[in-house]
């Protein structure tokens, strides 16, 4: 999957935004939204926030774990621990990503949160290659992946399962005759 | 995302892949064999050509044919042609394999080390075992490197590092690197969903239609 | 508008779900997913993509009566365009594969026992037969009939790879699991069975799960 397709679906992830202006509920295919009210807050889809931000129309309000302190902690848990802790959203990094990209001038402190989060990436993805090479190693068929989000997945994803597939196509060499039918044209 | 030429993946281990270019190129690579027993008028054919265009090749001639002829005149029944384990596939090349395959350079040696390796196992060798072994463990041993090395570089040049892999483990290394690329470029906000090349470009014939 | 939960998508033959618009997204979004990383092409849903289809189809509809340059008319063409988005990309993805396994595809198409739900939907099925057509087509008249008679012929079910169903894939559970079979990979190994808890995360080969992608008890991811 493309990184952008990954974005994709975190824009669907509910922010809240303060508006200002006035807006009667809207019945969107994939479900109703508002009403709005200026100064009231309310929860919108990130591609919406984002929108209205760009057009000068909302406030936007970080989730609640984009704060230097707890994102401190998530990267020290992150640090000390083996396997890969549970991270505040599915979509933590593309959530960053886009709202400081648009929505700096509401995010306290951005660029410590810009290198706690980065921090905390770059620990999971070190680990995410120590595991891929051990399974690799130890030749296993199974593994569990708890906690690691689809965007991570997706950076070593393809390159791991292809891998996986070449080395399985290696080790049919040792049974012949399962799969020895070369192909006759 | 939409690329309009999708190329076909070599295959690997007993099945080769019909169309992929790969594959071809592989099975073009050229075998030590010998021929056990005359092969009427082969000569020309097998690079063995006398004044007599259509001489058979005489038994015992050491030949070196592509992997693909060799493997249409072997028959494991009647012995037309016996095949030679090209050198690195020999127990003295296994033993530096298996103290440590990162050292060795797989282009230089191969450059189709995995695909080669695993269709001389078509060919009966009392060794087969012992080759399919060391080709696994090869592979095994040297991907963390390449996992590495592919996963690390940004906007460099990878020449360098591609150098001393083997074709099925430059496709690997390219993955990883686009793996990579893709990401870094969505991290500096480079990357957005858009339309295909061929979207962009019906849209422009269509244009031009309109036009005439 | 589009309030009421009126969509039905019949899945899975017999039975009837009723799906209210936001569900039926999802499942498209679902098919989406999956369909992008199966190495297979999965069974085709089409009452899904017939129901997202008319529900832009409605949508657009209403948004064309609405006067332009309205807030409320710009976030609902936004939604609408996310949504022709997932569809094409999940169509588009599909078709990558039908050009990639086209004789495989045609073959199961063939030997599918009378009842048993087609993977293709009708567009799908004539395309495929189209592209096989023209494929044969092309071979025959670029190389093969400047071959001798009996180098004429090209079988294309063996000489195009069939999908590799070994591969590996990663997944979240969605359903609960027990005592699947997870089969040894070396010869010192042995097979060992696994529970799939909900919402756990999984790389293992698809074989071994292809029956909880089609039933819809996983997700790839």
């Amino acid at each position: 999957m493309d990184p952008a397709e990954v974005e994709f679906l975190a824009e669907q992830e509910l922010v809240t935004v303060i508006p200002n202006f006035s807006l009667d509920r809207i019945y969107l295919i994939g479900g109703d939204l508002g009403p709005f009210n200026p100064g009231l807050p309310v929860q919108v889809p990130l591609w919406l926030a984002i929108n209205l931000k760009q057009r000068q129309k909302c406030r936007l309000i970080a989730p609640e774990w984009m704060d230097v302190e707890k994102l401190e902690q998530i990267r020290d848990q992150e640090r000390k621990e083996d396997t890969f802790t549970p991270m505040p959203s599915p979509y933590y990094m593309e959530l960053t990503k886009l709202l400081l990209n648009y929505a700096v001038d509401n995010i306290p402190k951005a660029d410590e949160i810009r290198t706690l989060v980065k921090d905390t990436w770059d620990t999971r993805i070190a680990k995410l290659r120590l595991s891929a090479d051990s399974f690799v190693r130890q030749q296993e068929a199974h593994a569990r992946l708890d906690n690691l989000t689809l965007m991570e997945i997706n950076t070593t994803g393809a390159f791991l399962t292809q891998a996986l597939d070449h080395m399985y196509k290696l080790r049919t060499n040792l049974q012949p005759g399962e799969s020895a039918q070369s192909q006759d044209f | 995302m939409g690329e309009a030429y999708v190329p076909v993946e070599a295959g690997l281990g007993f099945e080769e892949s019909f169309l992929s270019l790969g594959d071809i190129l592989m099975s073009q690579e050229r075998l030590p064999c010998r021929a056990e027993i005359a092969l009427p008028r082969l000569a020309a054919v097998l690079g063995k050509a006398g004044p007599e265009p259509l001489a058979a090749v005489p038994e015992g001639t050491k030949l070196e044919i592509p992997l693909w002829l060799a493997k249409g005149l072997y028959d494991n029944k009647r012995r037309i042609l016996s095949v030679e384990l090209p050198k690195i596939y020999r127990e003295s090349w296994r033993t530096v394999f298996s103290a440590d395959a990162n050292v060795i350079d797989l282009h230089k040696l191969g450059p189709f080390y995995y695909g080669f390796g695993s269709q001389l196992l078509n060919f009966d060798s009392p060794e087969n075992v012992e080759i399919a072994q060391t080709i696994l463990q090869t592979f095994i041993g040297r991907f963390r490197r390449i996992m590495d090395s592919s996963q690390n570089t940004y906007n460099e040049d990878t020449s360098v590092l591609v150098a001393r892999l083997d074709e099925l483990e430059r496709v690997l290394f390219q993955v990883g690197q686009k793996g990579l690329n893709d990401f870094q470029s969505w991290e500096r906000g480079q990357a957005q969903i858009t339309a295909t090349d061929l979207v962009q470009k019906y849209r422009k014939i269509k244009f031009i239609d309109l036009d005439s | 508008m589009a309030e009421e939960p009126d969509q039905e998508g019949s899945e899975a033959g017999s039975e009837e779900v009723v799906l209210t618009p936001a569900q039926l997204i999802r499942s498209l979004e679902q098919a989406w997913m999956n369909e992008k990383f199966a190495p297979e092409l999965l069974e085709s849903k089409s009452e899904i993509v017939e129901c997202v289809v008319e529900q832009l189809e409605h949508m657009e509809e209403n948004l064309g009566r609405a006067k332009g340059g309205d807030l409320k008319v710009g976030i609902h063409r936004m939604e609408v365009e996310r949504i022709r988005y997932v569809l094409s990309s999940y169509l588009r993805c599909r078709l990558r594969k039908i050009e990639k396994y086209f004789p495989h595809i045609l073959e199961k198409e063939k030997t599918r026992a009378e009842g048993d739900p087609s993977i293709l939907s009708p567009e799908e099925f004539a395309f495929a037969k189209e592209y096989m057509a023209n494929t044969e087509a092309h071979f025959r008249n670029m190389a093969l009939k400047h071959m001798p008679p009996n180098l004429q012929k090209v079988d294309l079910l063996k000489a195009v790879a069939k999908p590799n169903l070994d591969s590996f894939v990663f997944l979240r559970v969605k359903e609960r699991q027990e005592n699947i079979l997870v089969e040894p990979e070396t010869d010192e190994q042995r097979e060992y069975v696994i529970d799939l808890d909900e919402d756990s995360q999984h790389l293992i080969r698809y074989k071994t799960i292809a029956p909880l992608v089609a039933s819809g008890a996983v997700n790839l991811i």
